[in-house]
């Protein structure tokens, strides 16, 4: 028996929480060398057209403008979210010739303060020629439809404007659903929402003796540095990107951006520090928000409930440029295929070219969207064959050491284990179905239950594909982390510094961390593909272990014993049953400087993950390996909904959830709550209206985030299926984003079981609450 | 482009400042950009997100709807001005042990926007805590771990009055 975890495993405090609490943590918004000039963009008014001519010579000659930039200025290299041979970059960082949707950046203006700039970028003109522009998907796959790019040259149906197609499956469906006993198709749709990040998307350039400096608001030092330097022609060495905290991001802030891009140019332009930061009407009205999915689901199942066979169609909405809309369309195949057994199954996803904004990943990227679908046609199908949505769903989930159809494999899946107790705590069997439609003082307010479940991969390979850390003793015993992990919330730091602790024997403020600085800290796969925990954590256990084995070798060759006989603690390592005998980690330093020509301890480890893969699944086929973490969830929600006014609001949330071993439970209970509530917002509140192109509602008085007033209950319960040994691998799942899907669906059905009233298109709005009440009334008083 | 100042006598966090600004500039321009005082945040510059809530005579307002000649003969206290001798006030140490924190960004808003209310309200029941906090926007954390921070924070002051205290909170 090892001794019990100390700080693995523990709720501890945020490590960067007092910088935080105390206004000194230093965002990228708070950057401001001397001599800063101030950016700002000049943007495309329209959804479609051709720029004809670009005279910026006005806002040049405007007193206080330092540079003025355009496509002309640039090397006119393109980038994208992916850059594959099958999907190649397709988007300048300034327009080149044509403009394909309101926002596109044209042309960026350094200017001595914001007044200026503004000016400045009035008098640019700008002639265009209006194209005709579309804005729904479904009319932009039509033969006659505007183009906004041609279609890729792969699909072979006669759509336009197809951006990527996903085409996968197995068995015959076809027969499986003639086999089945009951079959059905439904349609949903989810709508356009955005991160809501707190800190707006900012960057602060500065060039100097031939190295661009940069603070940007991000997701991954390394992946900026990458675009960074591809689109200004640089080599990557001479790009450096710092560490600044990051004030959200749930996935808006990955792709290279533009400003960050303007803001290099023109610093290497003027020589002088360049700073943008992003209105906050700006981010609503022109930046990339999450991706609308049109999901047609045909389910065939047995009467005892297990799926026999299911047809899946999607169509992503994916704006102007691919963005990741051609990553999204796979996704939702994987947040299909890894709940449940499905033995015959045929996908296909479009992601369709759009006069819209571009769209990128949103904590989930594509699960909500698709597991809300799901489970709600779940719901349906037990209803009809009779079954209880926990019964059909415990028939179909995934069982431990199953084997995925892309060859991943769910290892220690506890599925089974979290729909039981997340449908227990809610006591899902008893209620759902016995108020329905019932007040409870005969008042206009209802209540259901209801329950989804999900599952999200984590630390997938993606460029840069791996995370290394290092670990430097210091001669005073304590320890430092060098990462090139970015807390961006989600205590990146914090359980680096736990893991790193628990290996060692040092307390946590013992132990300081450095991070995110491509020039000083080594090489990690960024906070955006739910690898984290695992891959960084695991590269941090490792460095972490090599300084171990070297501290256990110079204790056992000073105290002239076994390294199998010394025990570490408190920074300080004993002989086991003779405490006196014990050297200080100080004491160890000193002796390894010593006799070991001078090597202070210095340990580093490295993590990647499914090494024997070589790169990750094909985008189009679906084929090839794509994570071997997956977390699983079921999450049940209790809703009210007032019949009078159509107002509805989740109460309660219950999240079971298996993220495999939770490094810190404090952290895990916040992401769970963070993700109810956006979920929480993404039933009920929250959607950017666009109209031909144009957000109506660019402000925050318009877009209704969740406040304190709409928080609900949020219950979270552990089921652990991974263990933390120290000195050994572990494998742990991801909490970040996997728990923002089931809950969706659960409060779909929970609005279900409370009023009688299914819903297939997102939000759950009053207004659409009341008229499906209205048709249900009049279908009822028809069928009496 | 000529730009008009005026001078303007503030008091932030017990420090008396002359400053020449433009008669338009806002107080979160002018703590940030001036003084450097960047704990207080602006997330949207248009009052919605309350992220750049400090406190004036104690009472939380908005610095990026405030214009800083307003600000004159009012006693405003930032982020920067709440820990006492180098100890965090109680509310911060909360927010940290409560797990109340994530990205950050609303933090030093939502901790003002706390003190203003427990020093009304040193037993506040949820109503309370929802009115005072409804104007501060947190993406990250769902709001629950912020509830549980106010309630400890509530509880440690009571401790800390019954034990007497050397530090006023503002």
């Amino acid at each position: 028996m090892s001794d019990p975890l100390k700080y693995v495993g523990q709720p501890i405090a945020r490590v960067d929480g007092p910088a935080k609490v105390t206004g000194k943590a230093r965002f990228t918004v708070d950057v401001q060398p001397p001599g800063t000039l101030v950016c700002r963009i000049l943007r495309s008014p329209h959804p479609h057209a051709r720029i004809l001519g670009i005279d910026i010579s006005a806002a040049q000659k405007l007193p206080g403008v330092k540079a003025v930039v355009t496509a002309d200025d640039t090397l006119k290299i393109k980038h994208g979210f992916v850059e594959t041979p099958r999907y190649p970059a397709d988007q300048y960082p300034l327009a080149v010739g044509v403009v394909r949707h309101v926002g596109e950046e044209i042309a960026a203006v350094a200017a001595v303060d914001e007044h200026t700039a503004e000016a400045a970028l009035k008098l640019i003109k700008v002639e265009y020629e209006i194209l005709p522009a579309v804005f729904d998907p479904e009319e932009a796959m039509k033969a006659d439809a505007p183009e906004v790019h041609p279609s890729h040259p792969k699909v072979t149906e006669p759509f336009r404007n197809i951006a990527g197609k996903t085409e996968t499956g197995w068995g015959d469906v076809d027969q499986g659903l003639a086999e089945s006993d009951y079959v059905r198709t439904d349609r949903f749709e989810s709508h356009l929402r955005t991160h809501g990040y707190l800190e707006p998307q900012a960057t602060v350039a500065s060039w100097e003796d031939g190295k661009l400096n940069v603070w940007t608001s991000s997701m991954g030092p390394f992946i900026k540095r990458k675009k960074l330097a591809q689109t200004l022609g640089l080599p990557l060495s001479a790009v450096r990107v710092h560490k600044s905290y990051v004030g959200g991001a749930f996935g808006g802030k990955i792709d290279l951006f533009s400003h960050e891009f303007c803001a290099a140019l023109l610093s290497m332009k003027t020589g002088r520090p360049v700073k943008v930061v992003v209105s906050r009407e700006e981010i609503f009205a022109a930046y990339r928000h999450g991706q609308p999915l049109i999901v047609e689901l045909t389910t065939g199942v047995k009467k005892d409930g297990s799926i026999v066979a299911q047809r899946i169609r999607t169509i992503n909405n994916c704006g102007a440029y691919k963005g990741s809309g051609v990553v999204v369309i796979f996704l939702s195949w994987g947040f299909a295929m890894a709940t449940y057994r499905i033995p015959n199954m045929a996908y296909e996803g479009f992601a369709v070219y759009t006069n819209n904004t571009v769209r990128c990943p949103q904590r989930g990227h594509g699960a909500p969207q698709m597991r809300f679908a799901i489970e709600s046609q779940m719901d349906m199908i037990a209803e009809e064959i009779g079954l209880d949505p926990v019964a059909i769903r415990l028939v179909n989930a995934r069982l431990p050491d199953e084997q995925l159809p892309n060859g991943d494999n769910v290892h220690n899946c506890g599925l089974v284990e979290c729909i039981e107790k997340a449908a227990e705590r809610i006591n899902l069997r008893e209620r759902y179905g016995s108020s329905r439609n019932k007040a409870a003082e005969g008042g206009s307010l209802r209540r259901g239950v209801g329950i989804g479940v999900s599952a999200y991969f984590g630390g997938s390979l993606i460029y840069p594909n791996s995370s290394s850390v290092i670990v430097k003793l210091n001669d005073d015993g304590s320890l430092i982390i060098l990462t090139g992990s970015l807390d961006i919330g989600q205590g990146a730091e914090t359980i680096l510094t736990q893991i790193v602790a628990e290996e060692l024997q040092v307390p946590i403020s013992q132990i300081s961390i450095m991070a995110a600085d491509t020039e000083t800290t080594p090489v990690d796969i960024g906070v955006w593909i739910s690898g984290n925990a695992y891959v960084t954590g695991n590269a941090a256990r490792e460095a972490a272990m090599a300084v171990r084995h070297k501290i256990l070798e110079i204790a056992a060759q000073e105290l002239e014993t076994e390294t199998c006989q010394l025990v570490l603690s408190e920074k300080a390592v004993s002989v086991t049953g003779a405490p006196e005998r014990r050297m200080s980690y100080a004491e160890i330093y000193e002796a390894s400087v010593r006799s070991r020509r001078g090597d202070p301890i210095i340990g580093e480890g490295h993590w990647r993950t499914m090494r024997d893969v070589p790169t990750h699944p094909s985008l189009a086929t679906a084929k090839g390996r794509w994570t071997e973490n997956y977390a699983f969830d079921a999450q049940a929600a209790e809703v009210e909904v007032d019949i009078e006014t159509g107002k509805a609001r989740l109460v309660r949330a219950v999240t079971a959830h298996d993220c495999g071993f939770p490094i810190n439970p404090l952290n895990v209970d916040g992401q769970i709550d963070g993700q109810v509530s956006m979920a929480l917002g993404h039933a009920f509140l929250e959607e950017v209206m666009m109209e031909n192109g144009r957000t109506l509602n660019p402000s925050w008085l318009e877009y209704r985030m969740p406040t304190i007033g709409e928080m609900a209950l949020s219950e979270s319960i552990d089921v652990i299926t991974e263990s933390y040994v120290v000195g050994q691998p572990y494998r742990t799942k991801e909490v970040g984003e996997g728990y923002v899907s089931a809950i969706l669906a659960a409060i779909a059905n929970a609005l279900y079981d409370a009023v009688g009233v299914r819903l297939y298109t997102t939000p759950f709005t009053p207004e659409r609450i009341l008229k499906a009440l209205k048709e249900k009334a009049q279908a009822d008083s028809g069928n009496a | 482009m000529e730009h008009i100042k005026v001078v303007v006598h503030l008091l932030i966090n017990g420090d008396a400042h002359d400053l020449a600004i433009a008669p338009e500039a806002t107080l979160s321009e002018v703590l940030r950009g001036q003084l450097g005082l960047t704990g207080t945040k602006d997330g949207c510059g248009t009052g919605e997100c309350g992220a750049c809530t400090v406190l004036a005579d104690g009472r939380p307002i908005l610095s990026c709807l405030t214009l800083a000649f307003e600000c004159q003969g009012r006693e405003i206290t930032t982020i920067e001005g709440v820990a006492c001798n180098g100890e965090l006030n109680p509310v911060q140490q909360a927010f940290i042990d409560a797990g109340a924190i994530q990205c950050g960004f609303c933090t030093p808003g939502m901790v003002l926007a706390t003190i203003a209310l427990l020093n009304e309200t040193p037993h506040p029941s949820f109503a309370e805590i929802e009115k005072a906090l409804e104007g501060v926007l947190c993406r990250c954390t769902g709001y629950n771990k912020i509830v549980e921070a106010v309630n400890r924070a509530a509880e440690a002051i009571a401790a800390r009055l019954k034990g007497g205290t050397s530090c006023q909170t503002p």
